[in-house]
């Protein structure tokens, strides 16, 4: 491995660690020798006195279960090393590639061109892929699940072009299921939401965008939850996972699920997190801002917020950015565990593909560098405690994963190579277009200065991204 | 008293039209109609100034009233029509506006299919643009000639607290929503009427109103057009039956039709309006859309003033820039 990088000695002290898979947070400080993580001081009494979490952080290594890199297919866009740069930008240490490639990843030897291309970026992060469901992601006939587990991918998903047949759906979950791994569904009722531009609301109302309903995502949830019950009496290994939830209705759904003993866990975004609808029209608030003390969604043109140009096409997402309330409940979600984890939903674009109407531009956000900065408002808010922003970007996407991914080790253990990532929780960035590393600049944050500044990223024991 | 200044480089839609803007729209409209009537000498002070009109939707009377508008105060008009198709062969609209920029376009009066399409051009572009309708969203000069001609047919001139009813396909309406902003910056009382299905959303944003100020939401065609001094019928279009957003046109004239009976229920001088064109005998009936009380010609008559006005205010910013 000629490019790889070297290990690294890294001594942090007087910091505030926060170790999601040992449930424990406080001040201490490491010492990473030749790669291998030597220490973990965990600072009591006298020797911690002046240390809080408004510093320096260290947390194991983020996770990030759903990322689109566009190699092979669309390199403009993003490459395999262009992704992980941005990727370690962000402080991830491990990222989950969705399928959707051009060619789509649906057979293993695509794979193999997918870890050559990781070998010659000589970035030290852990890359794990899902492989369709469905051949060509067209939903008519089961991809080559087989072949690709044992190839070694983490699931199977359609993402992006949710199987509307319920038979194949109810096929997917079974085989995959047989062969140990979840399927991870994008929920979506597509006859709902045929030329859908935004979310279905006061909103797209004013802006005469056509409608997105919130339950076209509910119908999908339900469908396949409905699914799941079924095949799992007889498969009881079947799993499944629902990605970038974005509404109090599917959710609901979810957490009821989970109660009842079902095998689902799903994960909202960041900027379904802390971004809404509202930012189409030009507002520039953050969503906990946009509700009144009732829970009420506030009218941004009477508040006189609007302060951007509307249509721009960076926010355009699918799901789309959704009411206040909606927001509120993704986050509502984090708090009581209905959302195992945090993803970014990283779809980089490019500018070909963004700069034109609003209806025709391509959907996503180039996220993976703005997701930290993006949760961190939520912790600075009031409205998340860190330790729960933190597991749910490190030990709940690992547990969405299980024992397959085991191949890094997971948390801040001593003796093992260091996956770890330093935040600088008192320090501001600017988003900017030359800063991001990610060749997507489709960033409605492009000018915005977010908190918590990533000083380094550690994976494999070797650098993957320092401060300038 | 001090002359409110206009300081719109373009005209997009009328959510960012104050009052004084739209009376300041109104007044000069007023000059231009008397220049149109002859009674006043026009000031060509679009002389040697390229106004394209690029029209991605087929459109008659929009196009011809802009180029007569333009023309009259001397402009050089340009007339582009672009397919939808022009996406398929690669040419993007910021591509397109490019060139029209390089073969000397200045103000840009655009229709598009898609909802904010002016606005991408307008931050992009040197010049001007004049949004002559985008997608669902905007068609900010037939709801400033639609108030003009309001004004013109009302007591003292004014909307306030007057009952102003729109009737038909809401959520498709660029005019529908134009003039909700409009109307209600006058003070107007009004109400939407329609089918449930062509008023999804609307309930919402009635309640929540317009600065400050809601609007009524209804599909009791009755209760919206009793003692109504407006009402306007919207065209209904024959693609919202595949749409299954209805069951037929005959039964969309049978239960919303603007009919002379219906017509009844408003106020004896109620004024008839419909942006055009129209569909006689669906969301109209020909007595009423040809009757005493339609001043749907005088519509398409202001439309001149009204954008010679929007053009002169438009031009004074771009040149001042």
């Amino acid at each position: 491995m000629s490019t790889a990088r070297a290990l690294i000695d890294l001594e942090i002290s007087r910091a505030w660690l926060v170790d999601p898979y040992a449930r424990r947070e406080g001040p201490g400080e490491i010492v990473v020798r030749d790669g291998v993580l030597e220490s973990v001081t965990w600072l009591e009494g006298r020797e911690a006195d002046g240390i809080d979490d408004r510093g320096v952080v260290v947390a194991p290594g983020f996770i990030d279960l759903h990322a689109h890199f566009r190699e092979p297919g669309n390199r403009a866009a993003e490459t395999i090393a262009s992704g992980l740069a941005a990727a370690a930008h962000g402080g991830f240490t491990s990222v989950c590639l969705m399928p959707n490639t051009s060619p789509a990843m649906d057979q293993p030897w695509l794979l193999a061109g997918l870890r050559a291309a990781v070998e010659a970026s000589g970035s030290p992060l852990e890359v794990l892929a899902y492989g369709t469901a469905t051949a060509g992601r067209a939903g008519e006939q089961l991809a080559g699940l087989g072949a690709m587990a044992d190839a070694g991918v983490v699931g199977f998903s359609d993402d992006g072009a949710p199987i509307a047949s319920a038979t194949i759906f109810r096929s997917a979950l079974a085989y995959a299921g047989m062969l140990g791994l979840p399927v991870v569904d994008h929920p979506e009722e597509g006859s709902l939401t045929d030329g859908a531009e935004a979310n279905d609301g006061l909103v797209a109302t004013v802006l005469g965008l056509r409608g997105w309903p919130s339950v076209a995502e509910a119908i999908a949830v339900g469908r396949d939850l409905a699914l799941l019950a079924d095949v799992v009496r007889e498969v009881p290994t079947a799993r499944l996972h629902l990605t970038h939830l974005s509404t109090p209705e599917s959710l609901d759904l979810v957490r009821r699920a989970k109660a009842a003993g079902l095998p689902v866990t799903c994960d909202i975004t960041p900027h379904h997190l802390a971004l809404t609808d509202e930012w189409l029209a030009g507002s520039r608030r953050l969503a906990w801002d946009a509700l009144d003390d009732r829970g009420e969604r506030r009218d941004p043109w009477l508040d006189g917020v609007l302060e951007a140009p509307p249509y721009e096409t960076s926010l355009r997402v699918n799901p789309p950015l959704r009411s206040p309330a909606d927001a509120a409940a993704c986050l509502a979600a984090l708090l009581d565990g209905t959302a195992d984890a945090i993803a970014t939903d990283h779809a980089p674009h490019t500018e070909v593909d963004k700069d034109v109407e609003f209806g025709l531009a391509a959907n996503g956000i180039s996220g993976i560098e703005t997701a930290l900065g993006l949760v961190l408002e939520a912790v600075d808010a009031g409205r998340l405690p860190l330790a729960i922003a933190v597991a749910a970007l490190t030990a709940g996407p690992a547990r969405v994963l299980g024992s397959r991914a085991d191949g890094r080790p997971r948390g801040l253990v001593e003796g093992e190579c260091a996956n770890l990532v330093v935040v600088d929780r008192s320090a501001r960035w600017l988003v900017t277009a030359e800063g991001l590393a990610s060749n997507g600049k489709n960033s409605p944050l492009l000018g915005r200065e977010l908190p918590g500044s990533v000083l380094a990223t550690v994976a494999d024991g070797r650098l993957a991204y320092e401060a300038p | 008293m001090v002359e409110h200044a206009w300081r719109h480089r373009h005209l997009l839609d009328t959510e960012g039209l104050s009052w004084p803007d739209i009376e300041l729209v109104m007044r000069t409209a007023g000059e231009m109609a008397a220049i149109v009537a002859g009674e006043a000498e026009a000031e060509p002070v679009l002389r040697g100034v390229n106004v394209t009109n690029l029209f991605y939707e087929a459109s008659t009377r929009t196009r011809v009233s802009f180029e007569v508008a333009a023309t009259r105060l001397g402009a050089d008009v340009v007339n582009v029509t672009a397919s939808g198709s022009s996406v398929t062969k690669g040419e993007s609209l910021l591509d397109t506006m490019r060139t029209l920029e390089a073969t000397g376009a200045r103000i840009l009066v655009m229709r598009h299919a898609s909802s904010g399409a002016p606005h991408l051009v307008a931050r992009h572009f040197a010049g001007s643009v004049v949004n002559a309708g985008d997608g669902w969203h905007a068609h900010p000069t037939q709801a400033l000639l639609d108030l003009f001609t309001m004004q013109a047919h009302l007591p003292g001139g004014s909307l306030k607290d007057r009952k102003v009813v729109i009737l038909g396909d809401i959520l498709h309406s660029r005019v529908a929503r134009s003039n909700l902003w409009v109307l209600s910056a006058a003070g107007a009382d009004v109400w939407i009427c329609g089918p449930s299905t062509l008023l999804r959303g609307f309930d919402a944003w009635g309640r929540a109103g317009i600065g400050g100020r809601s609007f009524t939401v209804t599909s009791d065609v009755s209760a919206a057009l009793r003692g109504a001094d407006v009402v306007m019928a919207l065209r209904i279009q024959k693609e919202r039956m595949a749409g299954g957003l209805l069951p037929s046109l005959g039964e969309y004239a049978s239960r919303f039709g603007l009919t002379r009976e219906r017509l009844g229920l408003a106020a004896p001088n109620a004024i008839v309006m419909h942006p055009g064109p129209m569909n006689e005998g669906v969301e109209i009936a020909a007595d009423v859309a040809n009757g005493p009380q339609s001043v749907i010609t005088e519509q398409v008559v202001n439309g001149v003033p009204v954008r010679m006005a929007l053009l002169k205010l438009i031009n004074d910013v771009r040149t001042a820039a």
